[in-house]
């Protein structure tokens, strides 16, 4: 067995060594990414996306029109150790472009193998603003980052005139830790108080204990944040309700799932950030007509219009660069600006490598949702990471 | 007081869960000495089977029972196909073969349905709330406390007064003589099964009542919890794991709600702290089964 993979291997690379000098310009873009495990509810609908782009690509030419691609997908299995090793073995295959988890610490991991062999890394969704930082100049991030969602929520929340809050927080992740507290942070500087604090463990979903401290409160708060999701989310909401506190709640990208549009008439007036929502004529509803077509399915999430949306990042890059050179390609990526993606602009320039993006606020009403406004938060209200 | 009442009530109800889900590993336990791991994978059939109901939009005690009797058909399918021919191995083969059947469902799950959750919505009146005036106690925690107890008086009745029944207590306390008095093997342990998919089913509307979903890798942390509960309980006994239910939820609850808020992060170790404790003081449970086997 071991002979025949290393006959097949050497096969591959005898056919990969032939094809490259044949085609001069193509080129492989590594994906360590976990499509089993529990980050393949991301990572499955990004690459399912990032594919159908690529093939778009592809047929007009390849990235910035002339290098042609090839993918070599990993399955990391949500493991940290086997992501490293993922990318390990696709840097040693020499991929140009590497794509990690939907998470931050397997990016980070994979980013430190990907640093020093100076490939442009990206994380497919991984919200936490801190992972280019964690790894260098060669890492990105492509999705909403955490503290500027919490941005535009907070402004939402000033806006809308509340002036307490409460926040629910779990230690076990940096999304559900940090994204509270940025919030906090910045509706305490725009003039708001944050009356309490609760934390929960991921996956307990039980918050009976926290609903009745809360209902305990005086005053009641006027607005709660939290950036729980599934199944946290809906158990907290329930109890919530359960109990007759009747605050508005505001929420995060996690809950983007047809789950929260699930739970009836308690889901109303929830207010929650996303990447994008597709209103009839949008670049975003045409794109979930398109993968419907394709698939036969309707997308079960924006992650795979923001999976769709990396290969076009990369081909602004690769225009911009007009090569594939691991320097040349980072300084491109680094300087994009305005490039018009499905949800709307991407910016680098002038971040620390987690992109400045239009995030999406939407409002929950009769199971459905409906847009409240797509913005950029201002850079300079947006918490430092 | 009446927070500290509220609290209780909210013991309770999380207990009753953790009860039912010991129970279903108990059952099985004591009869053939495995620790079925997959016990959180048959929830998830369960949700599934909840989500199929009301997909093809069967009213809603049909999607009740279609959780109860995917999961019990889950239970037996599993018996039959991995953990029988796996009869003569020892507790570690049969602990194995658990991990490997629950890992398999899981990625089935992931790529045969999807990675992504799938809504179960249950009808609007389960959120809402019975205001007895000085406190509030939800739809769904008393139905976990109501169907906890009649779940637990149907399985008494069912092993006191019925022929299988009694049957399953025999084989728990002796299999080889229940053997030798000529009753099936097969059928008593395939029973056993049945038992604790028909105790997971239950225990599966239960929790997902209160998350409005069903998600491929949802059995993971009440199979955790069930196990934590049958260990406090007495590993086989049947009574011992009901009370290990309700100790493990209590203890969960109380120190939720009285913890000081920069010890809350640490809960979790608190409670296992605390079972830590028990253990010491109880080495083979609360309630030690008759014939007491630890892991």
């Amino acid at each position: 067995m071991k002979s025949f993979r290393i006959a097949a291997l050497a096969g591959v690379m005898a056919f990969t060594a032939f094809s490259s000098s044949a085609m001069a310009e193509d080129i492989t873009i590594g994906l360590a990414t976990a499509q089993t495990g529990g980050l393949a509810f991301a990572d499955q609908p990004s690459l399912a996306g990032f594919k159908m782009a690529i093939d778009e690509i592809n047929a007009n030419g390849g990235l910035g029109g002339k290098y042609k691609v090839t993918l070599d997908v990993k399955d990391t299995r949500t493991d940290t150790a086997a992501t490293v090793q993922a990318a390990q073995e696709l840097v040693a295959a020499g991929v140009k472009i590497m794509i990690t988890p939907c998470d931050a610490d397997p990016s980070i991991a994979a980013g430190q193998i990907s640093q020093p062999a100076q490939i442009p890394t990206l994380t497919f969704c991984g919200t936490t603003p801190t992972i280019p930082d964690a790894v260098g100049d060669y890492m990105f991030g492509t999705y909403p980052a955490d503290n500027g969602q919490a941005t535009l929520l907070a402004e939402y929340a000033i806006g809308k005139g509340y002036k307490n809050a409460y926040i629910l927080k779990s230690p076990d992740s940096a999304y559900t830790l940090r994204l509270p507290e940025y919030f906090s942070e910045v509706f305490t500087k725009k003039g708001g108080t944050v009356q309490g604090e609760g934390t929960y463990t991921m996956g307990q979903q039980d918050f009976a204990a926290e609903v009745t401290k809360i209902k305990a409160l005086s005053p009641q708060p006027d607005v709660i944040m939290t950036a729980a999701y599934e199944p946290d989310f809906p158990a907290f909401l329930k109890q919530l309700r359960g109990a007759g506190i009747t605050a508005p709640v505001l929420g995060s990208d996690g809950i983007d799932s047809p789950t929260t549009t699930g739970l009836g008439a308690i889901a109303d007036g929830i207010v929650h950030t996303t990447a994008g929502f597709p209103v009839e004529g949008s670049k975003l509803a045409a794109f979930y007509e398109k993968f419907k077509a394709a698939t036969g399915a309707a997308p079960e999430t924006v992650y795979v219009a923001t999976g769709y949306e990396i290969p076009y990042i990369l081909d602004a890059a690769v225009k911009a660069a007009g090569s594939v050179d691991g320097p040349a390609l980072r300084d491109a990526l680094a300087n994009l600006k305005d490039v018009e993606v499905l949800t709307g602009k991407v910016t680098y320039a002038g971040t620390n490598r987690m992109p400045s993006r239009d995030i999406t606020l939407v409002e929950i009403e009769g199971g459905a949702r409906k847009l409240l406004l797509t913005a950029t938060p201002a850079p300079a209200d947006v918490p430092k990471p | 007081m009446d927070i500290f009442l509220q609290q209780i009530i909210n013991a309770i109800s999380l207990g009753g869960i953790y009860a039912l889900l010991a129970l279903g590993l108990a059952v099985v336990f004591s009869i053939v000495s495995l620790i079925n791991f997959a016990h959180g994978e048959l929830m998830t059939v369960a949700g599934y089977g909840m989500f199929f109901a009301i997909a093809v939009s069967l009213p809603f005690p049909f999607a009740l029972a279609a959780a109860v009797i995917f999961a019990c058909a889950a239970a037996l399918l599993t018996e039959r196909f991995a953990f029988r021919p796996m009869r003569k191995a020892d507790m570690t083969g049969l602990l194995l073969t658990s991990f490997a059947v629950s890992a398999i469902l899981r990625v089935l799950f992931q790529n045969g349905i999807s990675a992504r959750s799938k809504a179960v919505p249950l009808p609007a009146e389960l959120s809402g709330a019975i205001d007895l005036g000085f406190f509030h106690i939800g739809i769904v925690p008393l139905l976990s406390i109501v169907t906890t107890a009649l779940s637990l008086w149907a399985l008494t009745l069912f092993l006191r007064r019925t022929t299988l029944g009694k049957a399953m207590r025999a084989a728990a306390e002796d299999f080889q003589v229940l053997r030798l008095m000529g009753i099936k093997a097969n059928r008593v342990i395939a029973v056993a099964f049945a038992v604790s998919g028909v105790l997971a089913g239950v225990a599966a509307v239960l929790w997902i009542a209160q998350r409005g979903s069903v998600d491929p890798l949802m059995g993971f942390v009440p199979v955790l919890k069930a196990f934590v509960a049958a260990v406090i309980g007495g590993l086989g006994s049947l009574s011992g794991a009901v009370a290990g239910g309700f100790a493990l939820g209590i203890l969960e609850v109380l120190f939720q709600a009285f913890l000081p808020e920069a010890a809350l992060p640490f809960r979790d170790a608190f409670v296992l702290g605390f079972v830590i404790l028990i253990l010491i003081w109880r080495p083979d449970g609360l309630i030690p089964a008759p014939v007491s086997r630890r892991s």
